[in-house]
């Protein structure tokens, strides 16, 4: 019997082909699922953010709780966002985007959120693959760092919102808390979308190469 | 034992007392409520309200409108009424009046001189600032560096000259020094107004100590909420309540050590009438606190036009229409964000 070695041989290199097209697909399906489900997630942030302004607006008074309070003194941004090129990927142009949130804390406070983000983007809250546990894990030494920077961080928090008083509502406290969820979820989504065209690129090629093949 | 109030009140307080009790008739009851509530959008808003004595006011605003205007235009309504009722007064009545509006005289004049410290426009500033509360010099306040100069510049000349003697300092005005400068001057004059009060005796003293202490805890438990997890220390916490109230002295002792929700609630269950407020919240929540306050204070406020010949009512009267007043934000500011679900979150129905 002549054994073809061949044939399964070339078997073997399509199989991979399409094993790896089915895997850039499911990439690209996957982050646009996560994309669609962060935007849902910003909206409904929002508009818990807004009826809680206007609650703490109902609270305190249109008089504290108002544009005109706004301060236009020239003063450092409390919060930047650190645009990199996508490292561990030559050439790969995708750029990663990275919230630095009370930048004027001191430098281990930005960094510990630097590294809750990147955490957070190798482990989307809302869906991921992998191992449960490493995550588990990795999220109670997070918790435990994260306790140690609250003061600092509420001091903030408690700087920025002073320009409507230093007494003010909880209402108003926890309208601050939306937005900030608010534009965490935003640099998660640039970083998603960032993601999903990338996956959509990958996805192209593919098609095109074979295209090319035929 | 009242004195003979009956015989003597109506030669200078009875047109006004009608005049009152007349516009009292004409809040808004339960039902406009209902129908504010079922409203899809701000011009639907304006529509119900245009049968209202809001009506006069709104029906010039053009499309689209905003929750700031349906706020503005009711508010010149009870500037306007207010107005009328304090040119038609006599003294003691005048000066009663007059009293009702110093609490935002003091919210002004905070407004400016934090407009003005974040290097806002004063004119900017003088167009939000409450019609009630303004006096001619108004504007000058925003040349003041500290509060030594506020008092000599401005506010010497204005009705919140006796209240300044406890805040008048060198320092500098920052966030801080202005947050304790409006403690401190409000309950300056929440305690003026009680001592005037009691001078005025009968009726009047009774139903205003009423009214006037109930502000004076609500202010408390609120400076209380309000103040922890910040820099605010217990000392400073304790001089910031009035010195009048039922939770005068003890509650406060208790108040000004709480360190979260729960401790300020078990120091208020003590006293029977807030234990029926904090009944209704439930523990470690403190978003509902504000509408059980307002619907405990609008009880109060009703039950003052239970009795004739005293001055209660036009006190009564303004907090009432001021009540109205924040129903009606509420309910547009739902209708704007289309979150009418929510609207029965805020809103306290006066009858």
């Amino acid at each position: 019997m002549v054994v073809d070695h061949e044939t399964p041989s070339l078997e073997n290199g399509q199989t991979d082909k399409e094993v790896e097209e089915n895997a850039n697909v499911l990439q690209f399906m996957d982050s646009m699922d996560a994309y669609l489900t962060l935007i849902h997630s910003l909206s409904s942030t929002l508009r818990r953010g807004w009826l809680e302004l206007a609650s703490a607006r109902h609270s305190m008074g249109a008089s504290r709780v108002n544009t005109v309070l706004l301060d236009h003194t020239s003063h450092p941004a409390a919060t930047s966002l650190l645009v990199t090129q996508d490292e561990g990927k030559v050439d790969s142009g995708k750029p990663h985007f990275t919230l630095c949130k009370w930048e004027s804390s001191s430098n281990e406070n930005s960094l510990l959120g630097e590294k809750q983000s990147s955490q957070d983007k190798l482990h989307p809250q809302l869906r991921h693959r992998g191992s449960t546990e490493l995550y588990e894990e990795k999220t109670s030494s997070d918790n435990k760092a994260s306790r140690e920077v609250d003061d600092p961080v509420q001091k903030e928090r408690s700087k920025s919102l002073s320009m409507f008083g230093t007494l003010v509502s909880p209402k108003l406290r926890a309208a601050q808390l939306s937005f900030e969820a608010a534009l965490e979820t935003l640099v998660e989504i640039a970083n998603m979308r960032s993601e999903m065209l990338c996956a959509f690129d990958q996805v192209n090629m593919k098609l095109e190469g074979r295209k090319d093949e035929k | 034992m009242y004195g003979f109030e009956a015989m003597t009140f109506n030669i200078h307080g009875g047109y006004l007392e009608a005049i009152v009790r007349g516009h009292r008739a004409g809040l808004l009851t339960a039902a406009d409520y209902n129908n504010l509530c079922q409203c899809e959008t701000l011009d639907d808003i304006k529509m119900h309200l245009s049968a209202t004595e809001y009506g006069p006011y709104l029906q010039n605003e053009p499309s689209p409108l905003h929750t700031t205007t349906i706020v503005e235009k009711c508010t010149l309504k009870l500037v306007d009424e207010y107005k009328h009722m304090l040119c038609q007064a006599t003294e003691p009545l005048s000066t009663f009046l007059e009293y009702i509006t110093y609490g935002h005289m003091i919210d002004n004049v905070v407004l400016i001189v934090t407009g003005t410290l974040h290097e806002r426009d004063v004119q900017e500033l003088l167009e939000k600032c409450h019609p009630l509360g303004m006096f001619d010099s108004i504007a000058t306040l925003a040349v003041a560096q500290n509060m030594r100069e506020l008092y000599r510049l401005v506010l010497v000349d204005t009705p919140l000259a006796p209240y300044f003697s406890e805040c008048i300092t060198s320092e500098d005005l920052d966030d801080m020094n202005i947050e304790i400068m409006r403690n401190t001057l409000y309950k300056a004059y929440l305690e003026d107004f009680y001592k005037f009060c009691q001078k005025l005796g009968g009726a009047t003293a009774e139903i205003m100590s009423d009214l006037l202490a109930f502000e004076a805890d609500r202010r408390a438990v609120n400076i209380t909420i309000n103040s922890i997890g910040t820099e605010l220390t217990r000392d400073d916490r304790r001089k910031l309540y009035s010195n009048f109230g039922l939770l005068y002295p003890y509650g406060h002792e208790e108040l000004a050590v709480c360190e979260d929700i729960d401790q300020v609630r078990a120091a208020m269950e003590k006293y029977p009438p807030y234990q029926s407020i904090f009944s209704r919240l439930s523990y470690g929540e403190s978003q509902m606190l504000d509408k059980a306050f307002y619907e405990e204070e609008v009880k109060r406020l009703c039950l003052a036009f239970e009795q004739q010949f005293h001055y209660g009512v036009f006190f009564a009267y303004m907090r009432l229409r001021e009540q109205e007043i924040r129903n009606l934000m509420w309910i547009s500011e739902c209708v704007a964000q289309n979150q009418k679900s929510r609207v029965h979150d805020s809103v306290v129905f006066i009858f």
